[in-house]
């Protein structure tokens, strides 16, 4: 019977980004949320209107589930060990080694199987990331960034949620840092950082993602009817809108506002006053996205849900579009 | 966002969120879902009817237990196949009720144990919950 590794837990505004700060700042690194994911170029947008493991039209607001990762360690010079599972003995035992040599280690699960959260917020999607940092009896210690304290897991649970199916099947991910470098340039990976979120912004040629996502978001949102069962499905996944750009993955808004906080702490780095401004208008952009949201849940719950409504829905949307578009292009000149 | 603006009392579910302090810098602030503290009622009124309606179309035979949960859960016949490690056509077929009946218990058990209930649940959908749920009242 293992018993909890010393961790210092702390709560974050998404799941991926807050399991890597955490790792990486008990493994030692002073580095914060906002940093990690704008080095990473954690903003995006993408706007998927049919696809086949959802069951109705929907968006994001980041990009890649690992991306995060991935680019943050190519970025700083950090080695995280990574590795997928054939079978989920195999899976569970390779945590089980890890933890009794006291490593934290970060795994992706389907969100569903979180025991420990309320019902309601409790859906399939197998892309949630939590630390786990120890295990007492049947049950596992979980850091998970959307809560206030440590909670426990079952093991079954665990392993179900390690090795669900379907569409981004986490096949028993796990990683956690083995190498952080002593001297780290930051300016150099802000720069890239930065470079890159622009480019997928604006630059990307395929319709649905970025700016050209948001204003496909906003054109389409009209279409919703036609996918719902009923009033109250489409007004589900209206007030969706809601949970998928403050709660869940704390979208939109709430990625919005964490970049603002990023462009903020880069500008101490990169000596240019410009991202102040910038900072503050990026802040700005997810006082919209935040308009947007809290407009979705209450025509959601009002059931006002005519066109008249969603074409509103949808000029508030595109208006967010223009603004981002403008915002990108300016970050982009700043670094030139 | 300004932090007082951001202040939403909900003990529930607690979220972080990115605000303006005082000395103007945007940092990091525990608060409430403003979602879950406003329209939990709302989500669990919506859950109970489709509840309802469910049972009574699993009830009446029109549906399986399978595309009960499958509704329930928001999942896709092509995402409920990959996750049971079943040919989408044959779960197409497990949504009937006339398939659902004659399925071995091998196969019944990867579907509980995909929608995370037991394989009694699973088998007593829509033959009990229809009474206990319309004589539930809703939240709001």
């Amino acid at each position: 019977m293992m018993s909890t590794i010393p961790y210092k837990h702390k709560m974050a505004a998404h799941c991926e980004s807050g399991a890597v700060t955490s790792l990486l700042n008990n493994a030692g690194l002073d580095i914060t949320e906002p940093m990690v994911f704008g080095i990473s170029s954690g903003i995006f947008f993408g706007y998927f209107h049919k696809m086949k493991s959802f069951a109705f039209p929907t968006f994001i607001v980041r990009n890649k589930p690992g991306s995060i990762r991935n680019n943050l360690a190519k970025r700083l010079g950090i080695k995280f060990h990574t590795e997928k599972f054939r079978t989920p003995d195999e899976g569970m035992k390779k945590l089980d080694d890890l933890l009794d040599k006291n490593i934290p280690v970060a795994v992706q699960v389907d969100f569903f199987y979180m025991d420990y959260l309320p019902e309601w917020e409790r859906v399939h999607i197998n892309v949630h990331f939590i630390v786990v940092v120890g295990k007492t009896g049947s049950k596992y210690i979980i850091s998970d960034s959307y809560l206030p304290k440590l909670v426990e897991l079952e093991q079954s649970s665990l392993r179900k949620a390690r090795f669900a199916g379907g569409n981004m099947s986490p096949k028993g991910f796990l990683f956690y840092p083995e190498y952080i470098p002593k001297e780290i340039d930051y300016r150099k990976a802000i720069i890239k950082g930065t470079k890159k979120a622009c480019f997928n912004m604006l630059r990307i040629p395929i319709p649905f993602v970025g700016v050209k996502g948001i204003r496909l978001f906003a054109k389409k949102i009209v279409e919703w009817p036609s996918f719902a069962r009923d009033t109250e499905h489409l007004s589900h996944e209206i007030m969706k809108i809601n949970v998928l750009l403050e709660d869940q993955g704390t979208g939109g808004a709430g990625f919005r506002f964490m970049y603002a906080s990023f462009l903020q702490q880069g500008s101490t780095y990169l000596s240019k006053p410009e991202w102040t401004e910038l900072s503050k208008k990026m802040m700005e952009i997810g006082d919209g996205w935040r308009e947007i949201s809290l407009f979705a849940a209450r025509i959601g719950k009002s059931r006002e849900l005519g066109q008249d409504k969603l074409k509103e829905l949808g000029t508030m949307i595109a208006g967010r579009a223009d603004v981002e578009e403008l915002f990108f292009r300016r970050l982009k000149d700043s670094l030139n | 966002m300004k932090e007082k603006d951001g202040i939403i009392d909900c003990p529930q579910q607690q979220v972080i969120i990115y605000v303006e302090k005082e000395d103007g810098k945007f940092e990091p602030m525990q608060t409430g879902s403003y979602i879950t503290k406003n329209f939990l009622d709302d989500y669990e009124l919506k859950r109970l009817h489709l509840e309802q309606s469910l049972n009574k179309q699993v009830a009446s035979g029109i549906v399986s237990p399978v595309y009960y949960y499958m509704v329930l859960e928001d999942l896709t016949i092509s995402e409920l196949a990959a996750r049971v490690g079943i040919r989408k056509g044959k779960v197409k077929k497990h949504l009937e009720k006339e398939h659902f009946i004659s399925l071995p218990e091998e196969t019944l058990l990867r579907y509980a144990d995909v929608f995370n209930i037991k394989l009694e649940e699973l088998l007593t959908t829509g033959k009990q919950k229809t009474d206990q749920t319309e004589n539930q009242q809703p939240v709001s």
